[in-house]
């Protein structure tokens, strides 16, 4: 039958307003005078015992004092509040076949704005009941599925849906191939560049069509394509982009894209809003959010707390004052109950966000008049006003108590009926009398169902005689009438007794059955009921939001001194000046001022640290790292250079904190190794508790991975034939992709030194690829590039070299010291592991010696992590290079400082202590390259980032904090619902090593 | 007969090409005015340490020689006793991602009967490397599956896996099921599934226990009870010396709840067994402690296992378990990519050493400590009479960075310390030397 339903709804919904009629025709009254009724006007405005006139689907009027127009049929409301029908600003649209291709449309399935989500509005009647039944009457139509997911629509709910408009917004998600495909994009890198690289095709395609129209003579015709128009003409008329924001970090992506782009973004919330409001205040997008919060942690059991994090726990505390914060932050929103799996939690999530402390105002306007802004329809909707539509949502009392029911909507005029006014409930505590005795009868719902619903209600009784408990069994209660059972031998008769009645108001009036079938009265009047609610009063979390949230957040900003002075410690300078001993220094806004022997400065004016016994070095730099990042590969093609590693920064990343605490100040995030040609790299400072934009170390050049070997030939898994598989092409696949670059180069300055053409010639495709391998070959961007084996070293050198660049590092390189000469001709640096080996067959011959070797032949090398364990030791990683090959102690240190800096040509900024650089430093209790020695403060641009006594006290306040948060689990009853929250789970071990390591796609991050 | 010990250095590394086994101990050696780091006593200085046919015969202050002792003067030298690596995959595999170099985990679930030395390559390269750093001694075990099999105490010198074999079987191999609950949109199974799933996993291995004892119990019998001769059951055999005889149990959980119900298992069982891997062991130390008990602990250098430990934890859990009393050795991590670090065991010690324990405490951890839970401290671990002369000769004390080691011998037979590495580094330093770049 549901079935039929919608298919029937399908030609209604298209052509209901010229479709023939099929039988007899139906006019219902169109014209209602609604009475004594609560209005809700708008948000903050109610008129009491009120009248609406309705004609034909329109409000013709609102007052107290109306007077019904005759042609009217009066509908008295007593005691019933009215709102604006509300509006469900995301509701998603099952189906939509991807499968059909057509030239005419982008060649990704996924990306298709040409899609409109009313064209296939496919939602089960079942789950607009469910809408209509919380008082929806409009709904915000929006694709399931897709990178670019096509348009969004608005429809209303009534029996026949209405579209309403047709194209609203584009919807944008950072979705990705789920593992096992291999298909572009593959990854959230990969989804990004997509996006942009999207954006650029559509502005090109819009401006090429107007260019051959104007000039057809002159072009040949353009492919039409009209996945690139939509898009493109979305942007020029301004409508919003609408972001999916699934976490923490989606804030800064989307933020980022819309800026590039001029987007005038809309954002699906993530339910973490609260933890990245300071990303939104430039563009103030508008929000539509949904109330899924995470259930109940599971602690009961012994250390069962151990699977959440202190994130999580916190963010079960905190999620219900999202909104709260969103308001308090200025921003608009609206409600939606898009991913509650039980639209019943609705409402008692309203009621729990309210009782913590957000006006209902706020909440009612996040379902009427912000939605109806937001979407252009406040001038018909989101109020109950004169010429607005007829849309009005009756309920039976206060919509905000879950216990109050939506009796009816009206839609454009027309009554759709919900649910039966308020039945009195039975449950409680009765008096009851019969048989000229006095009883005490109770009626409980084992359930414990807060919204006493009855349908959802087990019923449980008993009565109370001379102290003895005694159930009732068969009972059956139906709307307001009631029959049960008891063993009369309890009560001091025979057999069992039957009891018959009917509630009104407060009492049961009815008749009994006995043995003897013989007929008794009987009465119960309800106690008034003394215990009060069950449940916990609500209040607003007192949890304060740390940045990044969770163990170790911060939740004040670092101090910044002006001035810094550290008096008589023994300095690694790392510089020309060497070791000193007992030397000061002094830093000042954020920067090296002045090494010397004896250095004063104005009482109070510095913060004075007395360095007598310590040492003090350069922040350590990891020229290899795969930390503070979301995504690592984008393995689907061999050449992926549009993909950067800045756009999926993740300054979440605990591992930021825990490097800091080994001395770590500077890392290169790199992308994985996946392919010959790579994504472009990230040079970060660790500044634990910024945003990820504020992690990009300034003024450091733009780099890019490359790989050789056997991951780019993808020799260690099975079931693949990318090209490349041997080394033999990976040599021809990169010098493949610069000719490429050259032809696209030449292509451009043709058109760009020719201003005829640029009037009347479509232009070169912008290609972000491209775009990039050219910046290699002008010598704007470095290569790292992942390499073991000294045959494909020396064959790169030589491939640079016939290109006219220079590789800025060789990763890894284990094999380096066979061809050192070759590198340091060449002037490559070269960045290797200390001492790894043995894990795949090209590194047979990889010997620990390595380091030291390519150092005595005049290569800058340095020793990098590639693992977010390693990158917190590197002192004493550097120092094996005196164990392997006796390096000098100032040379082995400088492995991990200045020579990491030289190699990402950021030595005139960091790496020694020496003046002008940044005040990136560490402060060591011992000698920098010992075991024993251990991190005592650890300072970027002059701010403290790590100190082992702060260190202490975020500790002790984790502790504690985890222990509050417990505490108040267990104090809330009920139970855990256990499958709603989002990935509660934490792991064990979240996996820290990324080197060579197959991740779950099956590609290496190394 | 006084020879330097600097000669017999440079001598090994002339001699070497492919590392040759070292020769059986045929004349007594005598090493004069060495320091000792005994492990079980406190550190003799300037002793002289002689030891015959492979066994280590007196520990005295100047011990007269007899003409056919060979004599070296190791004065202000150290003398450790091997480092034991508990936890290795030596000899069973050799390149971690090529596939036909792997012998550690036969397919299948219940593996019992598959033992370690058996496919002990005693020529991979790992060996040489992995002595060269004062480990001369290693457990090789099986991975995989439910039971993995039976582990070996091999040492790193010898001709064939049989001359090789110090002791087998060491233990039996057990992966403990995982007992945590997973939450989340995307889990599929219920609550209730799962903990069934965990139930099922725990009962099955009760359900094997019964059956070797069941098994023992015919097989003992058969010559009586012929009518019921028992057929063969390879798997059930081999576990007869572990839940009969109750030889070591070495159960791998790292998780507190997985810790838990893997003593429990035993006890009701009444089976021996040794935890692996114990992450969370430091929560449990008067559990482990009143339970008697031991921990094999899974490296010392890693990030903590969960997101809101403290940031030092991993360093720190050797202190925090010999504050507790709990026996513990420590090892290095097995599996790609760390296989080819068994090496690097005294750092691991060394950084436990940074955060709490005592230097000897933390040499304990990587000698005598691992000899007793590995059983094998009768005859290695330490430096006592009666015990193999399994020892090296370094110039600076242990636990200390960048030691060179100078000399080492396992049961007497003088170890060849060269290796593919070193031999790379010499050919490409006559590179660079012929290129004239360097004099190193």
């Amino acid at each position: 039958m549901l079935r039929n339903t919608v298919i029937i709804l399908l030609p209604l919904f298209l052509f209901a307003q010229t479709e023939p009629t099929k039988d007899l025709h139906k006019n219902r009254p169109k014209v209602w005078t609604l009475t004594n009724a609560m209005i809700h006007t708008s948000p903050g405005d109610f008129i009491k015992d009120g009248s609406i006139v309705i004609r034909n689907g329109k409000i013709e009027a609102v007052g107290r004092y109306i007077k019904s127009p005759k042609d009217a049929y009066e509908i008295n409301l007593q005691g019933a509040h009215v709102y604006a029908g509300f509006i469900e600003t995301w509701l998603e649209t099952e189906s939509y076949n991807s499968k059909s291709k057509n030239e005419r449309r982008h060649w990704d399935s996924k990306v298709r704005p040409e899609y409109r989500s009313v064209d296939n509005f496919d939602i089960k009647e079942k789950h607009i009941k469910e809408l209509r039944s919380l008082g929806f009457t409009t709904a915000h139509l929006a694709p399931k599925q897709g990178i670019f997911r096509g348009q969004t629509g608005i429809v209303n709910l009534s029996k026949s849906p209405k579209t309403i408009n047709s194209s609203v917004a584009q919807v944008i998600d950072f979705k990705y191939q789920p593992k096992g495909k291999r298909t572009y994009p593959r990854s959230l890198l990969g989804v990004i560049a997509h996006i942009r690289q999207t954006f650029y095709d559509s502005e090109w395609y819009l401006k090429s069509q107007e260019i051959v129209q104007s000039y057809p003579a002159e072009n040949r015709p353009l492919a039409s394509n009209f996945s690139l128009e939509s898009l493109g003409l979305t942007r020029a008329l301004e409508k919003p982009f609408a972001f999916i924001s699934s976490d923490d970090n989606s804030a800064s992506r989307l933020m980022n894209i819309s800026k590039e782009f001029k987007l005038n973004p809309w954002i699906l919330g993530s339910g973490y809003e609260y933890r990245e409001l300071n990303q939104f205040n430039q563009l103030k997008p508008f929000f539509i959010m949904p109330i899924d919060f995470p259930s109940k942690p599971s602690v009961t059991k012994y250390m069962s707390d151990l699977q959440y994090s202190t994130a999580e726990l916190k963010h079960w505390d905190v999620a219900p004052d999202n909104l709260s914060y969103l308001n308090r932050a200025g921003h608009d929103f609206s409600i939606t109950s898009h991913r509650l799996s039980k639209k019943s939690e609705f409402r008692k999530n309203l009621e729990k966000i309210i009782a913590r402390g957000l006006s209902k105002d706020i909440v009612l306007a996040a379902l009427t008049t912000q939605p109806a802004e937001a979407l252009g329809l406040e001038k018909s909707m989101g109020r109950v006003a004169k010429g607005y539509d007829a849309n009005l949502v009756i309920v039976d009392g206060d919509y905000f108590k879950p216990t109050s029911k939506v009796v009816s909507l009206w839609i454009e005029g027309e009554e759709i009926y919900i649910a039966s006014k308020k039945t009195p409930s039975f449950l409680g505590n009765w008096s009851l009398k019969y048989n000229g005795s006095a009883y005490e009868l109770k009626i409980e719902d084992i359930l414990k169902n807060r919204t006493n619903d009855p349908r959802n209600i087990v019923y449980k009784g008993s009565i109370l005689f001379q102290g003895k408990t005694v159930e009732l069994y068969n009972i059956d209660i139906f709307e307001s009438s009631i029959s049960f059972t008891i063993d009369g031998q309890n009560i001091g008769q025979k057999g069992s007794i039957t009891f018959n009645g009917e509630l009104t108001k407060s009492q049961i009036i009815g008749t009994t059955k006995n043995l003897g079938n013989e007929s008794l009265p009987f009465q119960a009047d309800i106690k008034i009921s003394t215990v009060g609610k069950e449940l916990e009063p609500e209040s607003p979390s007192s949890l304060s939001v740390f940045s990044p949230d969770g163990a170790y957040g911060l939740f004040k900003d670092y101090p910044q001194p002006n001035a810094i002075l550290i008096n008589d410690a023994t300095l690694w300078t790392c510089g020309p000046k060497g070791t000193l001993a007992e030397w000061d220094i002094l830093f000042v806004g954020g920067k090296i001022e002045q090494v010397a022997p004896d250095i004063t400065v104005p009482q109070g004016s510095a913060i004075v640290i007395e360095g007598a016994g310590k040492h003090v070095t350069p922040g350590l730099i990891d020229c290899h790292s795969h930390s503070a990042a979301s995504s690592i590969n984008e393995g689907t093609q061999y050449i992926t250079s549009e993909v950067r590693m800045k756009d999926v920064l993740d300054p979440t990343d605990i591992n930021i904190y825990r490097q800091l605490g080994g001395g770590l100040t500077t890392a290169n995030v790199l992308h994985g190794s996946a392919n010959p040609i790579g994504g472009q790299n990230a040079v970060i400072k660790l500044r634990w508790g910024a945003d990820a934009n504020s992690l990009l170390f300034k003024g450091a050049p733009e780099g890019i991975k490359f790989a050789l070997g056997e991951n780019v030939k993808q020799s260690n898994w099975s079931g693949t034939n990318r090209y490349p598989q041997t080394r033999m092409g990976v040599e021809q696949v990169i010098r493949d992709a610069f000719r490429a670059a050259l032809d696209y180069k030449h292509e451009n300055d043709n058109y760009y030194r020719n201003s005829k053409y640029q009037r009347t010639k479509v232009p070169p495709r912008k290609d972000l690829e491209l775009d990039a391998l050219l910046e290699i070959l002008e010598g704007k961007r470095l290569v790292h590039c992942h390499s073991y084996r000294q045959d494909e070293i020396l064959m790169l050198t030589r491939v640079a070299e016939d290109f006219g660049f220079k590789i800025a590092t060789f990763q890894h390189v284990l094999e380096g010291y066979k061809v050192a000469d070759r590198i340091a001709e060449h002037g490559a640096g070269a960045s290797t592991f200390s001492d790894w080996w043995q894990y795949k067959y090209e590194v047979i011959d990889a010997i620990p010696y390595n380091g030291s070797m390519m150092a005595k032949s005049n290569v800058i090398v340095s020793f990098n992590s590639d693992d977010s364990e390693l990158a917190r030791r590197l002192n004493t990683e550097a120092a094996k290079a005196i164990q392997y090959g006796n390096l000098d102690p100032n040379e082995a240190l400088k492995l991990v400082t200045i020579n990491p800096a030289k190699q990402l040509k950021i030595d005139k900024f960091v790496g020694s202590l020496e003046p002008k650089k940044d005040a990136d430093f560490v402060i060591w209790d011992g000698e920098p390259l010992s075991v024993y020695s251990k991190v005592e403060e650890t300072w970027i641009d002059g701010i403290r980032y790590y100190s082992k006594t702060e260190n202490k006290i975020l500790e002790d306040r984790d502790e504690q904090l985890r222990k509050d948060i417990i505490q108040k689990v267990l104090s809330i009853k009920g139970g855990t619902g256990t499958n709603t929250s989002k990935s509660i789970n934490s792991k064990m071990y979240h996996q820290g090593h990324n080197c060579d390591i197959l991740d779950n796609t099956g590609v290496y991050n190394e | 007969m006084n020879k330097s010990i600097l000669l017999i250095f440079t001598f090994s590394i002339l001699l070497s090409n492919d590392q040759i086994p070292g020769k059986e101990q045929k004349r007594p050696i005598l090493l004069k005015g060495g320091i000792l780091h005994t492990v079980s006593t406190e550190v003799l200085e300037g002793y002289d340490i002689l030891f015959s046919k492979g066994k280590i015969v007196r520990i005295e202050k100047n011990i007269m020689a007899s003409p056919e002792t060979d004599v070296y003067d190791v004065f202000g030298k150290h003398i450790v006793p091997s480092y034991i690596a508990p936890l290795t995959r030596i000899g069973l595999v050799e390149i971690g991602l090529v596939r036909q170099t792997h012998d550690f985990a036969e397919s299948g679930s219940i593996n019992p009967n598959v033992k370690a030395n058996v496919s002990y390559n005693p020529d991979s390269e790992l060996i040489p490397i992995t002595r060269s750093n004062g480990v001369l001694i290693a457990n090789s075990v099986p991975a995989g599956g439910r039971v993995s099999g039976q582990s070996s105490v091999m040492m790193l010198d010898g001709w064939t896996w049989e001359h090789a074999t110090l002791k087998h079987p060491s233990g039996l191999h057990i992966n403990w099921p995982a007992m945590s609950i997973k939450y989340g949109k995307n889990i599929k199974k219920s609550e209730k599934k799962q903990r069934e799933e965990i139930q099922k996993s725990i009962r099955e291995l009760d359900d094997m226990v019964r059956d070797v004892r069941a098994y023992f119990q015919i097989i003992k019998q058969r010559d009586r009870l012929s009518k019921d001769r028992q057929k063969v059951d390879l798997r059930l055999e081999s576990m007869i010396p572990f839940i009969v005889e109750k030889k070591g149990i070495y159960i791998h959980a790292a998780e507190a709840r997985q810790i838990i119900s893997a003593v429990d298992w035993a006890k009701e069982n009444d089976l021996k067994i040794i935890i692996v891997g114990g992450a969370d062991s430091w929560r449990l130390t008067d559990f482990l402690v009143k339970n008697n008990i031991p921990v094999i602990l899974d490296k010392v250098e890693k990030i903590p296992a969960r997101r809101f430990e403290p940031i030092h934890l991993p360093y720190k859990i050797p202190y925090l378990l010999q504050k507790g009393g709990v026996q513990f050795c420590l090892s290095t991590r097995i599996g790609y990519p760390h296989d080819g670090n068994i090496r690097n065991l005294p750092n691991e010690a060394m950084r436990a050493a940074a955060y709490g324990l005592e230097k000897s405490e933390a040499l304990r951890s990587i000698t005598l400590s691992a000899a007793e839970i590995l059983d094998i401290d009768d005859m290695v671990g330490s430096l006592d009479i009666g015990k193999d002369a399994t020892f090296f000769i370094s110039d600076i004390p242990p636990m200390e960075m960048n030691p060179k080691i100078l000399m080492a011998f396992i049961q007497g037979r003088e170890v060849d310390l060269n290796n593919h590495q070193k031999m790379l580094y010499k050919k490409y330093q006559e590179k660079y030397r012929r290129l004239g770049q360097i004099n190193q």
